[in-house]
C-alpha cells in the first residue's frame, strides 16, 4: 500500500508524525518530506485560539486520493504518501495538516509535498472557523470551489 | 394562467453557509425542474431578505453544489425533490 489518506476527528484522535514516518518508510526510498502545519496563535490582527474544520467527507476523501494520485504520476510512481488533515475545532498548537512523503530522491519527495499541499488549499471542501480571545468567531473567506470562470 | 408545481429541496449546509440555519440542513422551496442556477438566486433572496447585515452577501455566488455522488455539480444541473 503506498497511500493513506484520512480526515481526523481530533476530538477522538491526534494526527500523528511518529504514524506517518512508519507508513511512509521504504528501504527504496532515498528522500523523504514531512509538512506539519498547525494551528496558529494570530492572524489578521487577531489573537486566535483556535479553528473548527468543517468537512464534506466523501468528496474530501475523494479529492485527497485524486491529488495524491496526480501527484504520483506527475512526480514518481512509486512514491509513497501519506496525507491526514483534522476535523472539528482544533486548539492553537496542534496539527491541521500533516503531509509525508517517501520518495527515490530529494526533489520529487519535495515536490510532491508542495503539490499536495497547494492541492488541497485549492480542491478539497475544507472550511475553516477561526475562535478569538474574547469569545468571537469567524467563518474564513477560503478559496471558491465553484469554477472561477462562472463567478460574476 | 400558468399553474406552477414547486418542490423542496433540502440543502446540507457546510462553512459559513451554517448561518443561514441552526440545523445542518436548509430546506428551500423552488419551482419544479429548477436548476442550481435558480437556487443560487433563490439563495440570495434569502440573505438579501434575513441576512442582510451579515456577510454572507458573496455566497451565493460563490458557492460549490455538490451531488449525491459527491460531485461539484454545474449552474445547468436539474434538481429533483
Amino acid at each position: 500500500m503506498s497511500l493513506h489518506t484520512a480526515l481526523v476527528k481530533i476530538e477522538e484522535q491526534k494526527i500523528s508524525s511518529e504514524k506517518a514516518k512508519r507508513f511512509i518508510y521504504s528501504d527504496k526510498n532515498g528522500a523523504e518530506s514531512i509538512f506539519v502545519g498547525r494551528v496558529r496563535n494570530e492572524n489578521d490582527g487577531k489573537k486566535v485560539t483556535g479553528v473548527t474544520y468543517d468537512a464534506h467527507d466523501q468528496a474530501v476523501i475523494k479529492s485527497f486520493q485524486s491529488i495524491c494520485n496526480d501527484a504520483k504520476n506527475k512526480f514518481d510512481k512509486n512514491a509513497k504518501i501519506f496525507l491526514e488533515h483534522a476535523k472539528g475545532y482544533v486548539p492553537v498548537g496542534e496539527i491541521s495538516i500533516l503531509i509525508a512523503v517517501g520518495a527515490g530522491h530529494r526533489d520529487e519527495a519535495f515536490k510532491i509535498c508542495r503539490y499536495i499541499l497547494e492541492e488541497v488549499k485549492h480542491q478539497s471542501p475544507i472550511w475553516k472557523k477561526e475562535h478569538y480571545t474574547g469569545g468571537k468567531e469567524e467563518w474564513l473567506p477560503g478559496h471558491s470551489l465553484r469554477p472561477q470562470e462562472k463567478i460574476k | 394562467m400558468v399553474d406552477i408545481d414547486f418542490m423542496e429541496i433540502q440543502l446540507k449546509l457546510y462553512g459559513s453557509s451554517k448561518l443561514l440555519s441552526d440545523k445542518e440542513t436548509l430546506l428551500i422551496e423552488l419551482p419544479e425542474n429548477s436548476n442550481i442556477e435558480q437556487l443560487r438566486n433563490s439563495l440570495s433572496k434569502i440573505i438579501s431578505n434575513k441576512y442582510s447585515k451579515s456577510n454572507l452577501g458573496n455566497l451565493p455566488k460563490s458557492a460549490a453544489f455538490f451531488s449525491k455522488n459527491n460531485e461539484v455539480i454545474n449552474d445547468n444541473y436539474k434538481l429533483k425533490e
